[in-house]
């Protein structure tokens, strides 16, 4: 029986195949498996380098964020001069401390953003037992309004009442695993925090939580507006967002003490 | 994946490349899990099973291994995975007569697509029945349908990748995925069609490399 079938049904099944490769599972873990891949290179006959202590390759770790981060300023720098704006949509991605950023069109101003979906609402005391890092409180805004530490841990959300700026939110993760957040943005502009390298979001952009193996959770997209983003002293990544003014931005992110109490 | 993503993703390959090449071997962390997911992926939804993750280390060292045969400026994912592809291949090679091997590969990823990861908010799109059927349609194929099958749409590879992946000609590709597409819509409308005698079965493994 030769049967050809239209296209749409054609669409439809592929749509289904693509569906079920998305089911497919990612590794257990990134960094586990980084890891298990460059020990072995280690062991291996040294065609550039001996193998090294522990020590001497977190160090080497740590330098080699620190090019990551300029790479990336380069790559950006690059892409914003370069890229006219009919090449908005030849997207620019970059990375950053867990956050892949995308140049990309301005979202419709139609586009009503949804409440953005948080796990569990605790306390700061249960949150400090649920999440790998110490909640970054800064000074200037006091005690946080509502503390919520996503479902997988991965993201500890917390919110003030800021009196000029209104809901602010901050959210924190581990910047040095992978990218947790994507966001489409059309633009952003470098700035630092403590002297070290952060961004800044002046315009509303789409921002996505990202699943574990670096996959789009279109459902949880959202807008959002004013942000600022920089690396925490404990290797954390810290996300201010809100109606915020950059210089207010900065004022809240420079009060967050450097040593984790 | 848009192509905008692809163009940067390569780019950015390109450059920590470089920077291996140069003797930075560190550098090469990054690749790794740049590509891990994919790769593991890849691996999984080729029958490497529960060893996934074993062939997916296997391959990027053999890749590390192999940079110096690796053409400057081509792109490094569908390399890397050809070599995941090969060395899933190899899982196999134990296994009697190549029917067999083909089988035991199968026998491997279909409980994985059949299943679903149950956390995954894609598995949401589509039902539990139609995926127990779209299994079943995979399993009418031929091993080298079911392979372009997997690499242009479960792992969402473009014809170049697919083609460069599974070490085929372009056309080779085009023509494979035309007719598994066209089986598998036959054996989903008709189920009684399952049973019957695959015509484009038989001349598909006759094809094979």
């Amino acid at each position: 029986m030769r049967r050809d079938m239209n296209s749409d049904a054609y669409d439809v099944l592929v749509a289904d195949l693509e569906a079920l490769g998305r089911g497919l599972p990612g590794p257990g873990s990134d960094s586990g498996l980084t890891l298990a891949v460059m020990d072995r290179l280690s062991r291996a006959p040294a065609a550039v380098s001996t193998p090294r202590l522990l020590s001497e390759r977190v160090a080497s770790a740590f330098a080699r964020r620190r090019r990551q981060v300029a790479v990336a300023a380069a790559a950006l720098l690059v892409a914003l001069v370069a890229a006219p704006p009919v090449r908005a949509a030849v997207a620019d991605w970059f990375g950053f401390a867990g956050v892949v950023v995308r140049q990309g069109e301005s979202p419709r101003p139609n586009d009503a953003p949804p409440s953005p979906t948080l796990g569990t609402a605790t306390d700061l005391d249960e949150a400090r037992e649920l999440f790998a890092f110490e909640p970054a409180l800064p000074e200037v805004l006091g005690p946080p309004q509502a503390v919520e530490v996503s479902a997988d841990r991965r993201v500890l959300s917390m919110r003030w009442t800021d009196a000029a700026a209104g809901a602010v939110r901050l959210d924190q993760f581990d910047g040095r695993l992978d990218y947790t957040f994507a966001k489409q943005a059309p633009g952003v502009e470098f700035t630092a925090v403590k002297g070290d390298f952060a961004l800044w979001f002046d315009e509303p952009h789409e921002v996505v939580v990202l699943a574990p193996d670096g996959t789009r959770r279109t459902e949880t997209a959202r807008l959002a507006g004013h942000t600022l983003i920089w690396e925490h002293a404990d290797g954390s990544t810290l996300r201010l967002e809100g109606d915020l003014t950059k210089a207010r931005a900065l004022e809240i992110a420079d009060s967050v003490p450097t040593a984790s109490p | 994946m848009e192509s905008g993503e692809l163009i940067s993703a390569d780019s950015d390959d390109a450059a920590v490349l470089a920077r291996v090449r140069e003797g930075d071997r560190d550098a090469y962390a990054d690749l790794v899990r740049r590509h891990a997911p994919m790769a593991v992926r890849t691996a999984y939804s080729l029958g490497a099973g529960s060893d996934a993750e074993d062939v997916v280390q296997e391959a990027f060292v053999k890749a590390y291994d192999a940079l110096d045969r690796f053409r400057e400026g081509a792109p490094f994912r569908p390399w890397l995975l050809r070599i995941v592809a090969n060395e899933t291949r190899n899982l196999h090679r134990g296994v009697g007569r190549r029917a067999d091997r083909e089988r035991s590969a199968w026998r491997r990823t279909e409980p994985l697509l059949a299943g679903g990861a149950l956390d995954d908010p894609a598995a949401a799109a589509i039902s539990h029945e139609r995926r127990a059927e779209v299994v079943r349609g995979l399993a009418e194929l031929s091993e080298a349908q079911r392979q372009v099958v997997t690499c242009r749409y479960l792992l969402d590879l473009d014809e170049a990748e697919t083609a460069t992946v599974l070490g085929w000609p372009r056309g080779t590709v085009k023509s494979r995925l035309h007719r598994a597409l066209r089986r598998l819509a036959q054996v989903l409308a008709d189920p009684a069609t399952e049973q019957a005698p695959a015509g484009g079965h038989a001349a598909e493994v006759g094809h094979e490399a």
